[in-house]
């Protein structure tokens, strides 16, 4: 999970590292709690999507001009995003960006530390024209701290004083269970060395240790997914799809666009889903107006097929039901469901060839 | 066979919980079928003395491999305390680990699959279905019934869509080699580079199906690292675009990692890429 800028900030500053001075609002009347702040203001909606500079997300302006300002930046939609929280912020007046991220590197399986002498927006720029300006040190993840050479290696004509930051950040990144801790940019301002911005993505693995719920704007169904567990994206299309498996979910997906028909959503009902989950998660795809005919792609690992079957026919729903089952338990499955009148296919490809046909 | 074969003794970690105790049968009949030692010990902290599937449970791994000969670990325990097993067994000296446990925290993987690289063990997963060598070893849950013997490798970041392209091999009349899932999570053990070298140096191996999900750049790493004839397949085309990790992620993994540059890039190396599971056999009759 994304953190908000702010939510990042006040954990960066929790672990020592510089943040300006801000203040959160979430009304323009909140204006007033940002006196003292400075005569020059940053303004900067609080969004989960990156690039908001570019797309509106930051105004400047005097603290005079600040009711004004805030009004604007509330009044606007940004990438489909409404501005509800505005970070007010003394604006920095930059000398010199760098570059610092912390991230879990897929293909070494270790923190990978990054840093480079220009930061800014136009970071990826430099790193497809100059990779050489961007300094790369792997952290053996057993190390608590970043061993001094790797240090040097990777400050490089840098200002000394970033090395306790990159200790500092280091930290974060380990006892916050991120898996992208960055700051773009590190910004070298006359009162000293500040995290101007700041990204904290949260491993989703670990939410519940660090304290975290998420409480986003969910829809009914998608709440009630979130609450069995299952992984659920609504999409256009009148075909429910129910697959077990992120991967054989997609796949099913992808087939469906292959042969000319259009998904209503993505559920992945997860491993070892068993008859009361398979149940809530048909009459959750089946509570979709948009749905004609519902497409159960299952395969048992763990999950056991008659169970699964079970489940399908307790759901009681209106629409038809395509289902296709291999795996544990297989045969058992099959014959519940036949014993129901359901019908029942070998393979996927005649699964999904039922399914298009049938919402046609 | 890449990782064990049938005289390979098992431990199951997890074993009195819902998961292992319904999967220790499962890979017991599947070696009593093909003359394998199977799971030969269990292991559940404070469940000394109990028993399932009539096989013996220990307290720790380190008990259980004095009274056992034990070459490989299949982890079932739920995963706030998966990492601490894999580093149990990478302490016992068991060389070979394979992890099903899926919603293991990162960094919890991290520190396990560093801890396990020190004691020398091999680690397959997190999230993953394990491996399956059809008439040697099941060291895991993939569904044994839909494999057949053979001389084709599959390698899979994926658990069920492996099992799909297994079921159309099969009907097919392709058998396989060996069929690794090597897990979804952004950090796991054993990578396609990794189960593809091993494939390189089996002699029952001839080609390889390698199985791709979005995100991150494995599967060209793998594709690139091998001279083996490979077969590709990669989920998500219709995907929304995942989330991009900042811009670290586009500065590490250089293109976006969605389904379709990884299928572009795949096919500009000159490696087959199946549009759907089903067109997989053809195109592996094309390579033989």
């Amino acid at each position: 999970m994304k953190l908000l800028e702010y939510e990042a900030k006040n954990i960066l500053r929790e672990y020592g590292i510089p943040v300006p001075p801000g203040i959160v609002i979430t009304g323009k009347d909140q204006l007033e709690n940002t006196e003292g702040l400075s005569d020059e203001l940053a303004f900067k909606a609080q969004l989960e999507i990156g690039g908001r500079g570019k797309a509106g997300g930051i105004l400047f302006g005097k603290r005079r001009d600040a009711s004004r300002i805030a009004q604007d930046l509330f009044s606007r939609t940004i990438r489909g995003f409404r501005v509800e929280r505005i970070l007010v912020e003394k604006r920095l007046s930059i000398e010199q960006e760098y570059y610092l991220s912390v991230m879990v590197d897929r293909s070494s399986r270790e923190p990978l530390i990054l840093f480079a002498l220009s930061g800014g927006v136009d970071i990826e720029t430099l790193a497809q024209e100059q990779p050489e300006a961007i300094h790369k040190i792997h952290i053996p993840s057993l190390l608590t701290e970043v061993p001094p050479f790797a240090m040097r290696g990777l400050l490089r004509g840098a200002p000394k004083e970033i090395a306790p930051l990159v200790q500092k950040l280091y930290r974060v990144f380990r006892e916050r269970d991120t898996i992208l801790a960055e700051i773009n940019p590190l910004a070298v301002t006359p009162e000293g060395i500040v995290a101007a911005d700041a990204k904290l993505i949260i491993d989703d693995n670990a939410l519940p240790r660090q304290g975290i719920t998420q409480d986003r704007d969910l829809t009914p169904r998608e709440r009630e997914a979130e609450k069995y567990g299952f992984s659920y994206v609504e999409l256009e299309g009148s075909i429910g799809v129910i697959g077990n498996g992120a991967g054989l979910t997609m796949a099913t997906l992808d087939l469906i666009a292959v042969k000319g028909g259009k998904a209503a959503n993505f559920l992945d009902v997860g491993g070892g889903a068993d008859q009361e989950r398979v149940m809530r998660a048909v009459r959750l795809v089946a509570g979709m107006p948009s749905v004609r005919v519902i497409l159960v792609n299952l395969l048992g690992g763990i999950t056991r097929c008659d169970d699964v079957a079970r489940g399908v026919i307790e759901a009681g729903v209106p629409q038809s039901i395509v289902t296709r089952l291999a795996g544990t338990n297989e045969e058992e499955g099959k014959r519940i469901l036949k014993g129901h009148g359901y019908e029942m296919y070998d393979t996927m490809e005649e699964a999904v060839h039922a399914a298009v046909e049938e919402a046609r | 066979m890449i990782y064990g074969d049938r005289s390979c003794g098992i431990l199951v970690t997890g074993a009195t919980g819902k998961q292992g105790a319904f999967h220790i049968p499962l890979m017991n009949a599947y070696a009593h079928r093909v003359g394998g030692q199977g799971v030969t010990a269990g292991v559940t902290p404070g469940k000394q003395g109990q028993k399932v599937d009539g096989i013996p449970v220990y307290d720790s791994a380190k008990d259980a491999l004095r009274a056992h000969d034990i070459q490989a670990g299949v982890i079932f325990v739920p995963s706030g305390g998966a990492a601490d097993s894999v580093m149990e067994l990478a302490d016992a000296g068991l060389p070979l680990i394979i992890t099903i446990t899926e919603h293991i925290p990162v960094h919890d993987t991290l520190n396990a699959l560093a801890y396990a690289r020190i004691r020398g063990s091999t680690v397959i997963g997190p999230n993953c279905p394990g491996l399956l060598s059809p008439g040697e070893i099941k060291l895991g849950i993939i569904p044994d019934h839909l494999a057949s013997r053979g001389r084709v490798g599959v390698v899979s970041r994926s658990g069920t869509l492996t099992y799909e392209v297994v079921h159309e091999l099969t009907r097919a009349g392709i058998g396989q080699s060996t069929i690794v899932g090597i897990g979804g999570d952004p950090v796991i053990g054993q990578t396609f580079v990794d189960v593809l070298a091993r494939f390189e140096e089996d002699p029952l191996t001839d080609v390889v199906v390698m199985i791709g999900e979005v995100g991150g750049s494995l599967e060209e790493e793998g594709a690139i690292s091998t001279e083996l004839p490979l077969v590709a397949y990669i989920a998500g085309i219709t995907a929304p675009p995942e989330k991009r990790m900042g811009h670290a992620g586009a500065i590490v993994e250089g293109g976006s990692g969605d389904a379709r540059s990884k299928i572009e890039n795949l096919r500009a190396m000159g490696i087959p890429v199946a549009s759907r599971p089903s067109e997989i056999p053809d195109l592996i009759r094309g390579l033989l």
